[in-house]
């Protein structure tokens, strides 16, 4: 495969004759073509609003320059995709609580533990009430319907069944109850939302889908505490480090093991007081490792990649409600905050080229993807944000690897020698123009976003 | 933002201080496990074991979920022992305040033992408050 550097890389659209400006950050169907023969140069064209860039300035302070970050405007795509995903989880959650409520409505009160003797404690009748509520507020969430009074009451009605008692908090609901509050305070519902759609059919135009970061970074933040707190609860726990805890966990279910399809080797290997020694370090290291991977842009994805695995894991070994399922989800938030800066040439003759195109459409839920007609008989491109042309199948690799779907099995391919030498990179300088805008992971040149 | 960050830091460290360490994030803390004897014990100072049911109460119908609605049963304790045993208590002293048919509870006790990982069992007795039906 060989990567054909595209002309006119690093330049404007105005530069570039026949060029297609992008909508510019505004809600851009995922279907949008560029037609016109511009692919290359559609590629290359800077959007405004979505790229702002680091703009030079004087030298500011640390307060400033914070101040800066947070409200910087950068894509809320990723807080749009996570409504998307978060929504069904949180009705799940609320009508399995709704449904306990409804039965202790029925029954004689069963021991709870408020936090504080002035919470309102509602009849259960109406707690059942409150938290169906809640549950159709997560369905509404979901499809972007008034997304953020949705999400507003999304996570009262959450928050209020955790304040109601102790017995009733678990870390994966109060990790519930975090990204629904950072739902709640960010703008996520302008795009893939029966909102945004409402206000095309009213001919209204969209609100900008650019908003300034503090909401995306907060939930960051949030998350990767998550890893790290539990990560580093578990490093300076000897009971822990050493394998002791995961090696007794796997002892007292040794019957349950036994009964599973799992070969004897495996349950052997798995009560195994040595092995645990070793796994546990594994377990401890992996967390800490997502914890500080996902900030740090060279192993953004792989650190994805590990977090994917790892709570495929704890689902499979573990009854953490939906908790698995949140936190895969949580991970689109590490996206690099822009939209529509690569560009897929595809040539509109092939058929496989038109099956991609359309599987890219249906799938690039994290807008990564302009898809532009090429010439006839030209091999599969992909223009990626940072000036590299990859062709053939490392960009076949490439895509599939910032698609959410299928991103996971198709990582792993990046490192394959092909892909690799695949990406001859054209940096435009320092601080061009095709610059990723992500403040608090860097400019994801070469490996800085997960998607 | 940053109030966000200072909390959810003072959170993660009060885990390690806290009963339930909530919003510590400390995720499969522990393998100890648990189990308790628990007995009403009578003004007159007879100690009669809650899971034969009394004055139409049942231990295990007042005290369902994190494992405490079979306290005679060992268990893991999932969010680790030092919160396992303070959900005991709490629901040993919400039963004597539930119960106010009963008339002869004096209070509620319950003899813990834990096993701390891999740790030798400790015995530990607990009490609820004494209740002021049965004085």
């Amino acid at each position: 495969m060989t990567a054909a550097p595209p002309p006119g890389a690093g330049t404007g659209a105005a530069e570039v004759p026949g060029a297609v400006e992008d909508p510019g950050g505004v809600e851009v169907p995922a279907d949008v073509e560029h037609p016109g023969g511009g692919a290359l140069a559609a590629g290359l064209a800077p959007r405004p609003g979505s790229e702002p860039g680091r703009a030079a300035g004087p030298e500011r302070g640390p307060v400033e320059r914070l101040d800066g970050l947070l409200g910087r405007p950068v894509s809320m795509r990723a807080l749009a995709l996570l409504r998307v995903l978060v929504g069904p989880l949180a009705a799940l959650h609320l009508w399995s609580v709704a449904g306990e409520a409804h039965r202790a409505a029925s029954g004689a009160a069963t021991f709870t533990e408020p936090y504080a003797s002035w919470y309102p404690v509602l009849s259960p009748q109406a707690q059942a009430a409150v938290l169906t509520a809640g549950a159709l507020a997560a369905l509404a969430l979901a499809v972007g319907w008034h997304s953020r009074p949705a999400a507003v009451a999304t996570f009262a009605a959450v928050a209020y069944h955790l304040g109601l008692s102790t017995t009733h908090v678990h870390n994966n609901r109060a990790f519930l109850a975090v990204v629904l509050a950072g739902l709640a305070v960010g703008p996520c519902g302008r795009e893939l939302s029966v909102d945004s759609w409402r206000r095309r059919r009213r001919g209204r135009p969209p609100r900008p889908t650019n908003a300034p970061g503090w909401p995306l970074w907060l939930l960051r933040f949030e998350a990767s505490a998550l890893y790290g707190a539990s990560g580093l609860s578990k490093l300076v726990d000897p009971d822990w480090f050493g394998g002791t805890v995961t090696w007794l966990r796997a002892v007292h279910h040794r019957g349950e093991l036994a009964a599973s399809p799992l070969p004897g080797w495996l349950l052997d290997v798995l009560v195994d007081r040595d092995f645990h020694t070793y796994a546990a370090k594994v377990v401890v290291l992996t967390e800490l490792f997502v914890a500080v991977g996902l900030w740090w842009p060279p192993v953004r994805r792989a650190a994805v990649w590990v977090a994917v695995a790892f709570h495929v894991a704890i689902q499979l070994s573990a009854s953490v409600e939906v908790f698995s399922y949140l936190a895969i989800a949580a991970l689109v938030i590490w996206a690099t905050p822009s939209v529509r800066d690569r560009v897929l040439v595809i040539d509109p003759t092939a058929a496989r080229h038109r099956r991609l195109a359309a599987a890219v459409r249906a799938l690039d839920w994290l807008a990564r993807f302009r898809v532009v007609p090429g010439r006839r008989g030209d091999p599969l491109r992909v223009h990626d944000r940072d000036g590299t042309t990859v062709t053939g199948g490392p960009a076949l690799v490439l895509v599939l690897s910032r698609l959410p779907l299928t991103a996971w099995p198709a990582l792993p391919a990046l490192l394959a020698p092909p892909v690799r030498r695949s990406r001859r990179s054209r940096r435009p300088g320092p601080a061009g123009p095709m610059d990723p805008v992500d403040p608090v992971g860097g400019t994801g040149r070469s490996a800085g976003d997960a998607a | 933002m940053a109030l966000v960050v200072v909390v959810q830091l003072a959170f993660v460290a009060r885990g390690y201080r806290s009963d339930h360490a909530e919003l510590g994030w400390q995720m499969f803390p522990e393998a100890s496990t648990w189990r308790a004897d628990i007995v009403r014990v009578t003004a007159d100072g007879r100690h009669l074991p809650v899971d034969r049911g009394w004055d139409g109460y049942r231990w295990s119908a007042l005290v369902t979920g994190r494992g405490l609605g079979r306290p005679d049963v060992r268990h893991h304790a999932d969010a680790g022992l030092d919160s396992q045993l303070a959900f005991l208590g709490a629901a040993l002293d919400w039963v004597a305040d539930h119960t106010p048919r009963d008339d002869e509870t004096l209070y509620l006790q319950a003899t813990v033992t834990a096993w701390h990982n891999d740790d030798a069992p400790t015995v530990e007795v607990m009490r609820s408050a004494e209740r002021e039906e049965a004085r």
